[in-house]
């Protein structure tokens, strides 16, 4: 009960209250390029959910088997070097970055590759938002945030499993495809007003967006106040 | 940092990449789709526009349709002769001549010309005014208000004294224009000589009706149909049949363009050497451009 | 590839008229993430230069070897060493600064502007000239987050580098600092800079409406 009520705070936080647009400033770029056409920002929105679940994966895959102290296979490795108890402090996390981007670019080609072969339909809606994504700082900011809850640098005592990090990747990328998917109807919208010629594109389109981000905040201290009514009254 | 832990970095570094490039080669080759390379040759034929006048989203898509459905290869109005027969080249098969298709306005009134105009403070667009009556008495012509010039990527198209005018030097026959323009004034035509005669009205009322709306409209006399076989009466409106249209321009098409009292025959297309000649001597007014005009100025509540 | 611009010509580019925040649109993550405060943004800028400056001179001493698929592979590893060296850096020597950027440091490595100069400059131009581009957009980095965050701590905290500078009657208009201020501000600077370009623009065509 306690584990459902944890992962449904992260849900409704990670989509909502700190909604990784408006809140954590990630995705700029395709929120702000992609964002003309709601069938085209919900492509790319759904492009974004699918690879963050996948990059979360492989992200709680490797830093958890591999590159925290006391990981199974780096302690097994270094056993064969060093007594036991040294092997279980041997801390890989320097690599992380490297590591992490080097994953997240190969899953998203093998991503890529596989949907082009087997659903040309949908490729063609949104396999050309792939290689995009890939250098997306969404994604990295995801697996990052999960990576700072498995090492435990905010709350020790509270580290994540797989269902909590893909929880987050799926809300949060829900969050980002909400985010876009307002943003592209109202700009269908400012595409018939006349707007003065300075602001036109895209000064214009961070002026609404900060008016959606007020909007957003209206969300904060939702957690707390959800926390308290299903767990205490 | 121990050699341990540097010796386990550089090892678990190097085992990603391998395993990674191992499963991107054996996806490489498992999932491998086979892109004709004919498509790619037919993309470097086209010009690369991506304007939409060929009624495919890209030039990539249109390259696909022509290799994988046998599409029309002359569909690229940019292209136009030279690029259709590129690209014939390298599906080879053998086409017929292309022509180019260019816009043609079929109005040809001013803003003196029109009556029953009166002060529309509408939305300034022509599809807005289209619905709105009595912006001008004549509910066939150009409104002026510019729905073309927005949608024309090239700056082809400019409002002149309140008539849509065609820059035939910068078109490059998309058609964006003609799908636009809410009165349908616009009609793409194949243009077979650099100057092509053409019939700038598309009233089809009668000849008091006509002549109470506007000073140059076509009547419906019927005098070009006399003069030239060229020209047939439809719906009291002189129209050209551009598949007879003649390469070379006949006496009779001449004398039916001095028989008009309305002077509604006009050439359209780029400017002749004469007009260049005649042009030479005149200096060209100074543009003024407006500052920061909105919407919010011209539909000012002034009550 | 006679009329590229000189080391010169590129380093005076990159600071205005080919801004890469407000010109280009490119790096706009960090841009509206650490301008709360002018100290982040100044430290913010200092690292996008380091790591922009190394990556550039690496990619350009190694840029005959690069095969052309693996490009962006090659330019992303080395711009995310760089970054750890600086993530490193702040960790070990400023330590509170380190905590306010959070993860935005490492984001540098998805940083848009590094991986474009890298594919558009570093990777087709020799050494010294890499160098001068990659000076010359992190002024302009530096100088549009500097911008930014100029305004937005004025504004909602009514100090600067946490000296007061406005009088205490001043209402600090906190939204300023939150989130919703990131994206008005940077829109309406935009707005401003693209006017003044019009302008200028203008005002360099003969017979042009003053």
């Amino acid at each position: 009960m306690d584990y459902a009520l944890d992962i449904f705070m992260i849900a409704v936080s990670g989509m909502l209250i700190n909604n990784f647009v408006f809140y954590y400033f990630v995705g700029i770029c395709p929120f702000i390029g992609v964002s003309r056409r709601v069938d085209m920002a919900l492509g790319m929105g759904g492009a974004v959910t699918f690879v963050m679940s996948i990059a979360a994966f492989m992200a709680w895959a490797i830093t958890t088997f591999l590159l925290v102290p006391g990981a199974p296979i780096t302690r097994w490795v270094g056993s064969l070097f060093m007594p036991a108890a040294a092997a279980a402090r041997i801390d890989l996390t320097i690599l992380t970055y490297i590591v992490y981007i080097f994953v997240i670019a190969g899953s998203v080609q093998f991503v890529e590759m596989y949907v082009r072969k087997f659903n040309p339909r949908l490729y063609r809606s949104f396999g050309v938002f792939l290689p995009l994504i890939t250098t997306n700082c969404a994604i990295l900011f995801a697996c990052l945030t999960i990576m700072s809850h498995i090492v435990g640098v905010e709350n020790p005592s509270e580290i994540w499993g797989l269902g909590k990090s893909l929880t987050l990747a799926v809300f949060g990328g829900g969050g980002f495809t909400i985010a876009i998917v307002i943003m592209a109807g109202i700009r269908e919208e400012l595409d018939l007003c006349d707007i003065p010629v300075p602001f036109r594109g895209a000064p214009i389109t961070l002026i609404v967006a900060g008016i959606l981000a007020l909007a957003f905040m209206g969300f904060a201290g939702v957690d707390a106040g959800l926390r308290q009514a299903i767990s205490g009254g | 940092m121990t050699w341990v832990t540097i010796g386990l970095s550089a090892a678990s570094l190097l085992s990603i990449a391998i395993v990674l490039t191992t499963v991107l080669n054996w996806a490489n080759r498992k999932f491998h789709v086979d892109v004709d390379p004919r498509v790619l040759k037919v993309i470097d034929a086209l010009p690369g526009a991506n304007c939409g006048g060929c009624g495919y989203v890209g030039c990539g898509e249109y390259a696909e349709a022509v290799v994988l459905e046998h599409e029309a290869v002359d569909r690229c109005t940019v292209g136009g002769q030279s690029c259709a027969q590129n690209i014939a080249a390298i599906m080879g098969i053998e086409i017929g001549e292309v022509l180019p298709y260019r816009p043609v306005v079929h109005c040809g009134a001013h803003y003196p010309d029109r009556l029953g105009r009166s002060e529309y403070r509408g939305e300034k667009r022509c599809a807005a005014a289209n619905m709105v009556a009595d912006v001008q008495a004549c509910t066939y012509g150009c409104l002026g208000f510019g729905d073309c010039v927005r949608e024309c990527r090239f700056d082809a198209l400019h409002i002149v004294d309140g008539l849509a005018t065609v820059d035939y030097e910068k078109c490059v026959g998309c058609g964006a224009c003609a799908k636009v323009c809410p009165r349908n004034l616009i009609t793409m035509t194949p243009f077979k000589a650099e100057r092509m005669l053409a019939v700038t009205c598309s009233n089809k009322d009668k000849g008091r009706e006509v002549m109470a709306v506007c000073r140059v409209g076509c009547i419906g006399c019927g005098a070009c149909t006399r003069a030239s076989e060229l020209f047939h009466l439809e719906n009291n409106l002189s129209t050209i049949d551009y598949d007879a249209y003649p390469e070379d321009c006949t006496a009779e098409m001449l004398r039916a363009c001095e028989k008009c009292k309305r002077h509604r025959l006009v050439f359209v297309g780029k400017p002749s050497p004469e007009d260049l000649e005649k042009a030479e001597p005149l200096e060209a007014p100074e543009v003024i451009k407006p500052d920061f005009h909105t919407t919010v100025d011209d539909t000012e509540w002034r009550g | 590839m006679t009329d590229q611009p000189t080391p010169l010509e590129r380093l005076i580019q990159g600071v205005l008229p080919e801004n890469p925040v407000f010109r280009q649109l490119l790096g706009l993550c960090p841009t509206l993430a650490v301008t709360a405060g002018l100290k982040p943004a100044l430290t913010m800028g200092g690292a996008v230069a380091f790591v922009l400056l190394s990556a550039n001179i690496i990619v350009s001493l190694i840029r005959n070897l690069l095969k052309p698929h693996l490009r962006i592979v090659v330019f992303t590893l080395t711009i995310a060493t760089f970054v750890t060296i600086t993530d490193r850096f702040l960790a070990a020597y400023m330590y509170t600064m380190s905590k306010t950027l959070g993860p935005y440091i490492p984001l540098i490595i998805v940083n848009c502007i590094i991986i474009c100069r890298c594919e558009v400059c570093a990777s087709r131009q020799s050494v010294f000239t890499a160098a001068a581009d990659a000076v010359g957009q992190a002024a302009g980095f530096t100088l549009a987050l500097a911008g930014i965050a100029f305004v937005r701590e004025l504004l909602g905290t009514g100090m600067i580098l946490e000296f007061k500078v406005l009088p205490s009657f001043w209402p600090s208009w906190v939204v300023m600092i939150l989130p919703p201020g990131a994206f008005l501000t940077f829109g309406l600077l935009m707005g401003l800079i693209n006017w003044f370009v019009a302008y200028r623009s203008r005002n360099r065509k003969p017979g042009g409406n003053t």
